[in-house]
């Protein structure tokens, strides 16, 4: 926790921010303002219209991409947050050659290029002979998405001493209630963070997707990754538009609902931040 | 803040079985996931590495090291260090990015602390490709960017893309937020006294920050180095998009293979030759700052 | 019922077995046998029987993005009632991939070469013109589709379009072309030439120039191709498919070109057409042509027919050629696309260059394999 306030403020650092959030900000910025482009042009704005828009809505194929980014995003983040999390308990506390072999192993993903994940993917559902279909696309997104959970929560749960849990203990807890009464209340911050990331992440994936769908409706990256070599037309524009909306809604919701819950907990102590109190 | 205690230790024993078995019960459910579903599937591509194609262009199991040799050869090992090169000055302007930004934010933020991570975040939500495609059109020769320095009288007009700054501002811009949020969480957890007594000691803000700040924040760090250099080394959209005619990445090669080239068990081989060698440097990384964030 | 496993193929004699979750079962693990891909499908096999043209399920439908007109496909959903379930490929390995992994698709849109693999492998099921009522718009008495060089008899495919590639260049910026591909080495617009991100179009760019087939996979003439390749790097900005938006966004001032997307590029997007201007190389240009297939797995393949048949109706062709810019080879569509193209006469694909022999064929792997090694190292250095 940052006690106290610096005095005063760095000015590099503020203008290398203030830059930073420009850059960051112009290509999303460019994206929402050519969704509007009367022409397809992606170089010059000519004037507004809502056209793409209007192709959208009435593109079912679109609304059940949409749809089923969305379910496979949100069952990948709950299975991946579930597993990566017991993985993460066991791998801190069993301190063993064993476990930092398993430790390694589920780094693993991170350094695997995403075509060799895709293609490693359909060989394996091929061949134990399992059909491509939506739920091969989660198994999957979950496989590849355990080890940022990991990670995530192994930094937070480095910061819990273990003698808090051992004070739990000593207070007459069974180890099951010391995980879910002391250790999953203080990694909350941790879990929405990863939470949080894992569902872009699996949102936004092409490559293992486009390897692991079946014949049902396409999550939506792997339609715009289809177009992407020959080009973006800005019905694509506006799709990520949408996109962006959307996310920027659920990440809004994400921050207040547990906010208005916990009553002034700060639930957006991302990514290991937060304190132990 | 917790501190070390002794006698806890003595009494550890006869509890430690039974934590040890909860504890090795959680691992193994997910070890087991892991096991089912990423061990057996890289297993197929180490198997598949040994491999050949058939005529018809079938990939099929063999026991050749045929394709191994082919990967040890001069094109594809300059293509690992051009791909090496990349991904490190990926990692050394994204981290040049995140400690000013995190830095403003975990200590100067206030109230909008995290407002601003959110502000962070939520742009990573909108398509990947679809915000690299928008830089695409954006720094083109007659996009937006170069209308405005035209306009503004600045230039005649700068070639930015397919070049390889184009192909390494693409992987900063992809990977930074891995880099920013690592670094913000362990400034958020900073005792600000210690900066303001080293602002005392060595009185500039410089010095303070090699001598205090970063180390101090160290295993943010390492874990935004580890999150960016990884998936900067195995990227193919940046080159693909923005590159030129000379920034071919690994990412691209091995996606290559597994396409046009019709060669998966040579693409299997590149794969595990890159694993192999990534594996290595980050044990050897990680040896190097596991015994300091020890001390953390 | 022989049960649809699939796996990779064992090279015979080989153990079989199973890979199960752990790694513990040491050497003896092998995939089971049933192949990911057959490899006993006889070429003379028969042909699964062709299917009624009637409603027999939503379609399950497998192109790549964009490729139709979004009017056509809303109009085909209301017209029958049923709804297109759409799926996208980014290339033809990737489309290939996921039917050999057995997905069940109902139509498929695969190049030339792509018909005769899926064909040989048993993949695809008879499509009989009979049922089609537009048929006689492409099948007519003497038309070049009754026997493609990719689909004897034309028993197991319908053309979907036809396409050459050529040079498109900026008129504005450069004025030294002399409609050869070597021109893409042209020195007044050094840095701003682009060549296709395509293995085939640029391998086959090369042997045009040196005078060898498409095709060819002689070491010899690889080696030559490839110095010829890594020559033009000093004035090459960039590999890239992407065009349209490169010739638009002002960073290419000459581009290796598809015929359709020039067309696009010209006719319908540009403010000023004569901007551009684009040229057939006297040297020879590759010929390309995709086709409608139905699998043999299809579910509905009744409803596929019927797609088949609402896209070759005149003023569907037309819809779709409008919205690409690519001639769809439908009798009473044809006059329109000569008027798309009519300032671009170079972008016409006229019947007798479906007959020259400057198309993509289908390699054995060993060849496909010297021809990527080429690519791989052009691109990589």
């Amino acid at each position: 926790m940052a006690r106290g306030k610096l005095e005063r403020k760095p000015l590099i650092p503020v203008v290398v921010t203030v830059i930073f959030f420009a850059w960051l900000y112009l290509p999303i910025l460019a994206v929402a303002l050519f969704s509007f482009n009367d022409k397809k042009s992606l170089s010059s704005f000519s004037g507004f219209s809502l056209r793409w828009y209007d192709a959208l809505i009435h593109d079912s194929a679109l609304i059940d991409s949409l749809a089923a980014s969305l379910r496979i995003a949100t069952i990948a983040t709950l299975g991946s947050l579930v597993l990566g999390t017991m993985l993460a308990l066991g791998l801190e506390r069993v301190r063993s050659r064993r476990g930092r072999v398993i430790g390694a192993v589920t780094l693993l993903p991170l350094v695997t290029p995403e075509i060799v994940t895709g293609v490693a993917a359909l060989l394996l559902f091929t061949g134990i002979g399992l059909k491509l279909s939506t739920t091969t696309v989660i198994l999957a997104e979950i496989t590849f998405s355990i080890a940022y959970v990991t990670v995530i929560v192994r930094g937070r749960l480095a910061g819990i001493a273990l003698e808090v849990e051992e004070a739990a203990r000593d207070l007459g807890c069974t180890p099951f209630q010391a995980v879910r009464l002391v250790i999953l209340p203080t990694l909350l911050p941790a879990l929405i963070g990863a939470g949080l990331l894992v569902f872009a992440l699996v949102f936004d994936d092409f490559v293992l997707a486009f390897f692991t769908t079946g014949v049902d409706p396409q999550p939506l990256p792997v339609r715009v990754y289809s177009s992407i070599r020959f080009g973006v037309s800005p019905a694509i524009n506006a799709i990520g538009t949408l996109m962006l909306l959307a996310s920027g809604l659920l990440i809004v919701a994400a921050l207040v609902i547990p906010r208005v819950l916990a009553r002034g907990s700060s639930s957006l102590d991302l990514i290991t931040g937060g304190d132990v109190r | 803040m917790a501190t070390a205690v002794e006698a806890p230790k003595a009494r550890k024993s006869p509890r430690s079985a039974q934590k040890t078995s909860l504890w090795g019960w959680l691992l193994a459910l997910p070890t087991a996931w892991m096991v089912a579903f990423f061990v057996s599937s890289m297993a197929i591509i180490v198997l598949l590495s040994f491999g050949r194609t058939t005529n018809d262009g079938y990939p099929v199991f063999a026991t050749s090291t045929a394709n191994y040799r082919a990967i040890w050869n001069q094109v594809y090992l300059e293509l690992f260090l051009r791909s090496l090169l990349y991904a490190l000055a990926t990692v050394v302007i994204s981290a040049l990015i995140a400690y000013p930004v995190a830095y403003v934010i975990a200590l100067h933020g206030g109230r909008y602390k995290n407002a601003l991570i959110a502000a962070i975040v939520v742009p990573f939500f909108a398509s990947y490709l679809i915000r690299m495609y928008a830089w695409k059109a954006l720094l083109s020769d007659d996009g937006l960017v170069n209308s405005a320095l035209r306009g503004m009288g600045l230039t005649d007009g700068v070639t930015f893309l397919n070049t390889r700054w184009a192909v390494v501002g693409g992987l900063v811009y992809g990977f930074v937020v891995f880099m920013i949020l690592p670094v913000y969480a362990s400034l958020e957890r900073l005792d600000v006294s210690l900066i303001e007594a080293g602002k005392d000691l060595y009185h500039s803000p410089v010095r303070t920050f090699f001598s205090v700040t970063l180390p101090a924040t160290r295993a943010g760090l390492y874990g935004g180095v580890l999150l960016v250099f990884l998936p900067a080394l195995g990227d193919f959209v940046s080159a693909q998009l923005l590159g030129g005619a000379s920034t071919y990445m690994m990412g691209n090669l091995v996606q290559q293979q597994f396409a046009e080239g019709q060669n998966w068990p040579l693409g299997s081989a590149l794969t595990v030759g890159m694993m192999a060698a990534l594996t290595v440097l980050m044990v050897i990384y990680l040896r190097a700052t596991a015994t300091r964030t020890r001390e953390l | 019922m022989t049960r649809r496993r699939s796996g990779l193929i064992l090279p015979r004699p080989s153990r079989r077995g199973f890979l199960a979750g752990g790694l513990a079962l040491g050497a003896s693990m092998t995939l089971p046998g049933c192949a990911y891909i057959r490899d006993d499908a006889a070429v003379d096999a028969p042909l699964p029987e062709s299917a009624k043209a009637e409603i027999d399920g939503d379609l399950i439908y497998f192109n790549w993005a964009d490729y139709l007109a979004p009017r056509v496909l809303k109009g085909f959903q209301e017209e029958y009632g049923v709804k297109i379930v759409e799926s996208n490929y980014d290339s033809m390995e990737g489309m290939y991939a996921k039917l050999a992994a057995g997905n069940q698709y109902d139509i498929v849109f695969p190049g030339a070469k792509w018909v005769v693999k899926l064909r040989r492998e048993g993949k695809l099921r008879a499509i009989d013109k009979a049922e089609l009522q537009n048929a006689d718009q492409v099948f007519y008495s003497g038309s070049y589709f009754n026997d493609p060089w990719y689909d004897e008899g034309s028993q197991v495919s319908v053309p979907f379009t036809v396409y050459k590639t050529g040079v498109g260049w900026r008129t504005d910026k450069v004025s030294t072309m002399t409609n050869s591909w070597e021109d893409l080495w042209n020195d007044e617009a050094r840095g701003h030439i682009f060549t296709l991100d395509d293995q085939d179009e640029a391998l086959a760019m090369a042997a045009l120039i040196l005078g060898y087939d498409v095709n060819t996979a002689k070491p010899s003439e690889l080696e030559e191709i490839k110095k010829l390749l890594i020559s033009q790097k000093e004035y090459l900005r960039a590999y890239s498919s992407d065009d349209i938006n490169n010739m638009m966004g002002g960073d290419a001032w000459i581009h290796h070109m598809w015929s359709g997307d020039f067309l696009y590029l010209r006719q319908g997007l540009a403010d000023d057409p004569t901007q551009f201007d684009f040229q057939s190389p006297s040297e020879g240009v590759p010929i390309n042509s995709d086709a409608y297939v139905i699998p043999t797995n299809a579910k509905h393949p009744g409803t596929a027919m019927l797609f088949i048949d609402y896209l070759l109706r005149p003023e569907n062709a037309i819809k779709n050629m409008k919205y690409l810019y690519y001639p769809f080879p439908v009798k009473d569509a044809l006059p329109a696309f000569a008027e798309l193209a009519a300032d671009v006469p170079a972008c016409n694909v006229e019947v007798s260059d479906l007959e020259n022999e400057n198309v993509f064929r289908l390699l054995g792997a060993d060849e496909t394999q010297r021809r990527a090694a080429v690519w791989t190292e052009v691109k990589a250095s």
